[in-house]
């Protein structure tokens, strides 16, 4: 009786879902990365995949009511990590992105995803006013804002990026006014030359290259061009296992990152990669269905911020592979290698569990 | 099942019209997514299953390469759009490395094929090794077609040996105006991402020497490049359609005149020298030369170490610019200077008189006339003294004028500084004072009287460029106005639109009196058409004004080895002028190294070229006369 009550609360098809992606993604992951003769990366995936599980497990078990009013502590730790960051941060690939603590290299970015999520929900919560209005639409940027100005000075464009779609997502959710979402989209096109004005070159010349895909052969342009035919070649059934010419011999960069898609993408075809599509959209679909469920705005707000970010990063990586966006730099949710993504990841479905398991009014 | 329904009563209605309205748009936004899912899962649709096959092809070759297509190199024309330099097509013969599995083994193989010695590859190899190997590497360049038909019906064979063709440099009229155009050459390792302006790549041929080198930047082009796949055998068997069309170059057109030029270089024969020639109006130069020449076609190539290790070994220099890049002592040519500051400053007047036994004692020195021999030029006044050369009547008014002013003059003049050419190199020469001596000569820094009378002559440290001469006679000629001498006219900045490089010229101007400008210009005028050291210039009715000069050897120049001692005695000849006397329509500076008396040898040089260029203008005011528009710009 007791385990069956217990089954109740806990979404398996969620939890399943999320683990089936993770180890398809350790098994790319080893496949990526068996050519450069280095089995770490799937060893650490594996233990960072442990650590996750844990991390959902504790997000689960503390009633979210309870981790709302830690919020602005949360929060302040997460800006406080980003303020390190910038100043003791240490540099891959050029952007100051990684925190050292003990022995082991995080990203405060990824952990300032949770927290923005859990302070936006809070804040959006305990409201009870009908629509968004403007003091509350300037709270809601100011708390995206931070965060995404500290990250943007990392400079991690793409990390950056992702909290697009959890402001406009949550902002939309809210209900903004038509006409404040008219003013708002004419300032944004009027901004729009300036922001332009101060991105880094090679920001700019990922759009570029974007729009017109032949100007840079060695750099983007060949990423992208090696990721079509990468996924193309895969064909319907895939090249097999271990077979991916376009993976195993390098001509994909970034291949176990953000790239990963690409390497499912030829070895296991088109059905492979439709599969994971569908463990996907069982996710989306699962949390949406938590979101209608939940019990209070908190909890709405909570569990929609998780699909924000991490359906709308999941979009914006797999848009990047079949060329349809610009090149990023997002890793894929619960697939690329990196553990503060999948721990962060598991961590927002430990939340969005809580608010499931806690839709009923005791 | 929804959540709303089991929410405390006490909410009021707005609560509950929220709630439902915030059910509606969760039901947005997982709309919104979804549609996006199916976006992707087309876009999956297209790329493994509709465009599967041409993906698989590329990805099953796995031979996606990438290749530079060289652009075009702008074509460099004279004054009246005649070609000097274009470009041909070459045969080279290049090796794809992935394709020899034991390059050792097969070098004498690829030796004798090649009828190339072993060394030689592997040098051009060993330049590739940390190349990507996919690169081809050129063993061979510009084969003949017999030698590329041999290579190419054998890609059975040697499928590791191709024929690749190359727009080469071309240089139409071989040595003609060699120094000026300069060459192009492959770009060596330090200039390869050297470059600001556009990266070299490795392999790219760029301008070296003269204008090919100055203005490289608008005749070298933007290099494209493409795609392609190719088999098993290294040949391209299909273009990707991704890549970049390579920019040709930009034309340039030059203010040299070929027929000038032509005129020019075979007047000076087999002597050493230079020359240029000027619009004194605008400073272009309508030709100039030096001697002896070369052909810039052999550079054109990559592997022109050979030929240029022959070329600079040559006791007679011919890379060495000795328009611009030679400096020597003016010789009497300098007379002129002397004359119009002694005018200016008040010093001489054209009635002052000297006598001239053949040679002036100064201290415990005896300094000598050319016409020692003659018992001197006696009674001389200034303009004789300038007509007939004679030194005595300079050494007393140099010592009188002191060394700072006629420095100062000197420098007003545009010697001791860069003319500022457009081309990649110029020399300064040197305008001596006591200054300069204490900087250049530390064991000895004190500034001797004798030296004031050395450089009155033109002699001592004085050393000018033949270019900042004729840049000299110009402004005698035009009254004063300096102008910097070019040599590009125009450049296309887009397909058939012509720009001015620049619209002004101008660098400085020195204000003469028109009493001095006179005189000069009269004394120059007698140098030729009186019994002057000029006479062999004289063209009549054309009124060239000349002065000749002398420039003893004292000491081996620079660029004379000392084997060459016995005829590196002879002294320098120049000629510099003007012509018309009353509206000069050229300028010129002619000098031939160890040529002897300048009125001897450089004075019919410099006559070819005025005969040649006033014919040239008589056809032209004909044609204007019969139909009023100008042929030449």
């Amino acid at each position: 009786m007791l385990a069956r009550r217990q089954f109740d609360n806990f979404d398996s098809i969620l939890f399943f879902s999320g683990l089936a992606v993770a180890m398809v993604g350790l098994g790319v992951i080893y496949s990526a990365t068996a050519g450069a003769a280095m089995s770490g990366p799937f060893l650490r995936q594996s233990l960072w995949l442990l650590i996750g599980l844990i991390a959902l497990t504790v997000a689960l078990t503390v009633d979210y009511h309870t981790l709302a009013e830690f919020s602005y502590l949360f929060y302040g730790l997460a800006i406080l990590l980003l303020v390190l960051t910038l100043i003791v941060g240490r540099s891959v690939n050029a952007s100051q992105s990684w925190l050292g603590i003990g022995g082991i290299q995080f990203q405060p970015s990824e952990l300032a995803k949770v927290a923005t999520i859990l302070m936006l929900a809070t804040h959006l919560g305990r409201e009870r006013v009908q629509g968004l209005g403007f003091v509350n639409f300037a709270a809601i940027t100011a708390i995206v804002g931070v965060p995404v100005l500290l990250i943007i000075r990392q400079p991690d464009l793409g990390t950056a990026a992702t909290f697009a779609p959890l402001l406009g997502g949550t902002i939309f959710l809210a209900g903004i006014r038509v006409r404040t979402l008219l003013i708002l989209a004419l300032i944004a096109a009027l901004a729009l030359p300036i922001v332009w004005g101060h991105l880094k070159p090679y920001q700019k010349e990922r759009v570029r290259t974007f729009v017109e895909p032949t100007r840079d052969p060695k750099g983007a342009g060949y990423q992208l061009m090696q990721s079509h035919i990468a996924v193309g070649s895969g064909g319907i059934l895939g090249k097999g296992f271990l077979s991916g010419t376009q993976g195993q011999l390098q001509f994909l960069p970034e291949q176990h990152t953000d790239f990963v898609f690409a390497v499912l993408a030829e070895e296991r075809g088109f059905l492979g990669s439709m599969a994971v599509l569908a463990l996907y959209f069982l996710i989306l679909y699962r949390c949406i269905a938590i979101a209608r469920a939940a019990r209070d705005r908190l909890g709405v707000f909570l569990v929609m911020g998780v699909v924000f970010v991490i359906v709308g990063q999941t979009l914006m990586n797999i848009g990047v592979v079949v060329g349809l966006l610009p090149t990023t730099g997002v890793p894929l949710p619960l697939m690329s290698y990196g553990g503060s993504s999948l721990v962060i990841t598991l961590t927002c479905f430990g939340l969005v569990l809580n608010v499931w398991k806690r839709r009923l009014v005791n | 099942m929804s959540a709303f329904s089991t929410l405390p009563q006490s909410k009021d209605r707005q609560d509950f019209y929220e709630e439902r309205r915030l059910t509606g748009r969760i039901r947005v936004v997982q709309s919104m997514f979804v549609a996006v899912l199916i976006v992707y899962v087309m876009a999956f649709w297209y790329l493994q299953i509709v465009k599967a096959d041409y993906y698989l092809k590329l990805s099953d070759n796995n031979r996606l390469r990438r290749e530079t297509l060289q652009p075009m190199r702008g074509v460099i024309t004279d004054r009246e759009r005649r070609v000097l330099a274009s470009n041909r097509i070459a045969f080279n013969i290049q090796l794809d490395r992935e394709a020899v599995p034991d390059m050792a083994a097969f070098l004498p193989e690829m030796s004798a094929i090649l009828t190339t010695d072993e060394e030689t590859l592997r040098n051009r190899l060993s330049r590739y090794r940390r190349r990507p190997a996919f690169i081809p590497v050129v063993l061979k360049e510009d084969v003949d077609l017999a030698e590329a038909a041999y290579i190419e019906s054998r890609r059975l064979e040697l499928p590791m040996l191709s024929v690749d063709l190359e727009a080469r440099r071309f240089y139409q009229h071989g040595s003609l105006a060699a120094h000026v155009l300069g060459h192009v050459g492959e770009a060596t390792d330090a200039q390869i991402g050297s470059r600001e302006k556009g990266e070299i790549e490795m392999g790219e041929i760029i301008g070296q020497m003269g204008l090919e080198r100055s203005f490289d930047d608008a005749l070298r082009g933007r290099s494209g490049w493409k795609q392609v796949v190719v088999n098993n055998l290294g040949r391209t068997i299909q273009d990707v359609d991704v890549g970049r069309r390579p920019t040709p170059g930009h034309a340039i057109r030059l203010t040299i005149d070929m027929d000038l030029q032509r005129v020019l270089e075979e007047a000076f024969g087999d002597e050493a020298g230079s020359a240029v020639f000027l619009d004194p109006h605008s400073g272009e130069v309508l030709a100039m030369a030096s001697r002896p020449g070369f052909d810039p076609n052999v550079f054109a190539g990559r592997f022109s170490q050979d030929t240029w290790n022959a070329l600079m070994t040559d006791r007679r220099h011919p890379l060495q610019d000795r328009a611009s890049l030679s400096k020597f002592a003016p010789g009497s040519i300098f007379k002129i200077v002397m004359t119009v500051a002694a005018l200016e400053d008040g010093f001489a007047g054209p009635g002052r008189v000297e006598n001239c036994t053949g040679s002036w004692r100064l201290g415990r020195k005896s300094l000598r006339c050319w016409a020692i021999n003659k018992g001197g030029h006696g009674l001389t006044n200034l303009r004789d003294a300038i007509v007939h050369s004679c030194n005595v009547y300079f050494y007393k008014l140099g010592y009188e004028m002191g060394i700072e002013r006629i420095a100062r003059w000197a420098r007003a003049f545009g010697f001791g500084s860069r003319t500022g050419i457009d081309l990649p190199h110029e020399e300064a020469g040197t305008v001596p004072d006591p200054q300069w001596k204490a900087r250049a000569y530390p064991s000895d820094p004190t500034w001797h009287p004798g030296e004031t009378t050395s450089v009155s002559i033109g002699q001592g440290a004085l050393e000018v460029t033949p270019l900042q001469m004729a840049v000299f006679s110009a402004a005698i000629g035009n009254g004063g106005t300096l102008y910097r001498p070019h040599i590009v006219l125009s450049r296309e900045t887009q397909e058939g639109v012509d720009e001015l490089v620049q619209d002004d010229y101008v660098a400085g101007r020195v204000e003469l009196r028109p009493r001095t400008l006179r005189f000069i210009r009269d004394a120059m005028w007698g140098v030729v058409n009186e019994d002057g050291t000029g006479r062999r210039a004289r063209l009549a009715g054309r009124d060239v004004c000349a002065k000749t000069g002398t420039a003893q050897v004292a000491r081996a120049s620079r660029d004379i080895d000392a084997d060459e001692m016995r005829k590196n005695l002879r002294s320098h000849a120049w000629f510099i002028g003007f012509a018309p006397r009353d509206d000069p329509k050229i300028a010129w500076a002619v000098f031939v190294q160890n040529g002897g008396h300048g009125g001897t040898i450089a004075a019919p040089i410099a006559r070819a070229v005025l005969e040649r260029f006033f014919e040239k203008q008589d056809l032209r005011s004909e044609g204007e006369a019969v139909a009023s528009a100008s042929a030449i710009r």
